[in-house]
């Protein structure tokens, strides 16, 4: 593969077919443009891709997930997921609870409830029942390995626990796209090694679209395409794994 | 797990806060309650007293609006009735004297052989005989305040007095008040030939048109006489009125508290949230339902505070009533209206606490309530 120009476009964009994700001279500054997270990133990945953005600290690649994500809107530039500029929707809340699956750093479990109704919670947004929405936690929980733990409080979880909990609340709504940000930033290597395992068993056996950020050279060996990212910009085309 | 599931468990994370900001909704509704009754209270009173005597008119002269008025010369009984429409007419005098060591008492002196009496069932004792006998009857009220039986002696004002009788009536206040014969208290009072009120029963098949006429007649004669019906004479009452608008004063200070108190206590729980709120968004919830989330946490608040209050304030009149200065003076039953206004202020409580937090909640944006520690 060819190293992309300076300007973070990739050239073999254009033959990447059914992309769902692509970003087009995205830009995203703040403190009234002081401080520039992203600066013209340009990136496609295709359905069904398992891919991961490293680089180190600042590089802006928790900026770029909270776009594909729509926690965020960028300054300039154009997001498109699922074929769809992201500025045109007007209702980005249904969008993330049906199209995306979160799984962050820090777990963000909501620490009053239980294993099986934090699972629960992104479901409060489809139309299931009180029943289907437990059976399908139920499922989850038991297809991550913590079917002994459904009514444990996070408190009361080990960090590797949490973060399988933390993936299962992700796959609740069936999205087909799972955004990591340092999923095993926050983990012992036993419990790093589960999540990484995890996440491969996701996009193989889910076929959904994986984008992990990590600054783990082995998480990003499990990726199918690594793009790296400093000061805002992709500087490298993205390494193909295998 | 619902979205109410939810909210339970928002509200017991912080225990000690929750039941404290129920307290503060308990004692303002139970104030609210309290006032409200008592208010209202004091008006059934005065109305009940003249319903139970079958009064279906009282005539008076209202020139001072003192709760007790001016008296008026008692042949304007004779006058009144001989009206057409008038079945009975009855002469009372009133005022609050001082008896023994008790407390202010309504003494009163009704007129002899009238329909005014017809109520009363005897308890003890016998009933009055002669117009300027030195002979009291007794409300039982008023006889067990002041520990007297038929055949002991009282002493009103600085003259003694035999109590002839005690007795009862459906009029709460009445089994609180001293009866004298009329030409008794005239000559104590210093009001010979004076009464401060007549009752008038009317023929039971009077007309409104009749009754009407029958009040423009009295209303117009040179008396300068005022007529009310029962429900009326409350209204009137000056006092009555200072009650009902001190309560509501009153009742809107407490609202307010409260709703500033429901509010701080909301507010400050989605403050502590910040961070679970943007989890919250991050995973779709729509921001309606994060205010739902919030407005139902300030209403379960309000209500669970509202349903304590009422029962506290329920208790505070139960032992209110059982105060010698309030004891067999004032209508204290808690009815349907009082608790509806208590669950009513309750909603009002839960909705005013709970707006601004929960606009404050929705609208913040995820990525910074993430970061938030």
């Amino acid at each position: 593969m060819k190293s992309a120009d300076i300007q973070g476009l990739p050239r073999y964009a254009m033959t990447v077919p059914d992309a769902l994700v692509e970003l087009r001279g995205v830009e995203r500054v703040f403190d009234k443009g002081a401080v520039a997270a992203l600066r013209g990133v340009s990136l496609t990945v295709a359905a069904r891709e398992f891919v991961s953005v490293m680089g180190p600290s600042g590089s802006g690649k928790s900026t770029l997930l909270h776009l594909i994500g729509a926690l965020d809107t960028p300054s300039a530039g154009t997001v498109f997921v699922q074929g769809e500029d992201l500025r045109a929707k007007t209702d980005l809340a249904a969008f993330r609870a049906r199209t995306i699956g979160f799984v962050f750093q820090a777990f963000h479990l909501l620490p009053t409830l239980t294993a099986l109704e934090n699972v629960q919670v992104p479901m409060f947004e489809m139309p299931w029942s009180r029943r289907e929405r437990r059976q399908r936690a139920v499922d989850l929980l038991e297809s991550v390995g913590l079917g002994d733990r459904l009514h444990h409080v996070p408190p009361t979880l080990s960090g590797g626990e949490r973060q399988r909990v933390a993936i299962a609340r992700s796959l609740a709504n069936g999205p087909p796209l799972l955004l990591a940000d340092e999923p095993t930033g926050n983990l012992d290597s036993e419990g790093a090694t589960l999540v990484i395992d995890l996440l491969c068993a996701i996009h193989r056996e889910r076929g959904m679209t994986v984008i992990v950020v990590t600054h783990d050279p082995i998480v990003a060996a499990a990726a199918e395409r690594t793009f790296r990212m400093r000061d805002g910009r992709i500087v490298e085309d993205p390494v193909v794994a295998c | 797990m619902s979205l109410l599931s939810i909210v339970v468990k928002n509200l017991w994370r912080r225990p000690m806060r929750t039941v404290l900001t129920l307290a503060g909704i308990a004692i303002g509704i139970s104030a609210v309650i309290a006032l409200t009754t008592l208010a209202w209270g004091f008006e059934a009173t005065w109305v009940n007293i003249y319903k139970a005597r079958g009064a279906d008119l009282v005539v008076t002269r209202i020139t001072s609006r003192d709760p007790l008025p001016a008296p008026f010369p008692a042949t304007a009984v004779a006058d009144m009735a001989r009206l057409k429409g008038v079945r009975g007419a009855a002469g009372v005098l009133s005022d609050l004297m001082s008896i023994e060591d008790a407390p202010t008492m309504l003494v009163a002196g009704w007129q002899p052989n009238t329909f005014i009496w017809d109520h009363l069932t005897l308890k003890q004792g016998r009933w009055l005989k002669d117009d300027l006998e030195k002979t009291v009857l007794l409300g039982e009220i008023a006889a067990e305040l002041l520990h007297k039986s038929a055949g002991d002696r009282v002493q009103i004002d600085t003259e003694d007095f035999l109590v002839g009788g005690v007795f009862s009536s459906h009029a709460l206040a009445e089994n609180g008040a001293v009866l004298l014969p009329l030409g008794r208290l005239q000559v104590l009072t210093g009001r010979v030939g004076m009464v401060s009120f007549v009752n008038l029963s009317l023929d039971a098949d009077a007309t409104p048109d009749a009754i009407a006429a029958l009040r423009r007649t009295i209303e117009g004669g040179p008396g300068r006489f005022k007529v009310f019906d029962a429900n009326e004479i409350g209204q009137a009452n000056i006092a009555v009125q200072a009650g009902k608008a001190m309560s509501l004063a009153t009742s809107l200070i407490a609202v307010a508290i409260g709703a500033v108190g429901v509010m701080n206590t909301v507010l400050m729980s989605v403050f502590e949230r910040v961070h679970e709120i943007g989890i919250l968004l991050a995973l779709g919830w729509r921001r309606s339902r994060i205010i739902r989330m919030i407005m139902l946490e300030s209403l379960l608040l309000s209500l669970a505070g509202g349903v304590l209050g009422a029962a506290v304030g329920a208790a505070v009149l139960q032992v209110l009533q059982r105060l010698p200065m309030v004891h067999g003076r004032l209508e204290m039953s808690v009815g349907v209206a009082p608790l509806g206004v208590a669950l009513l202020v309750s909603l009002v409580l839960g909705v005013l606490g709970g707006v601004y937090p929960a606009w404050r909640g929705a609208h913040m944006q995820p990525t910074a309530a993430l970061r938030y520690e």
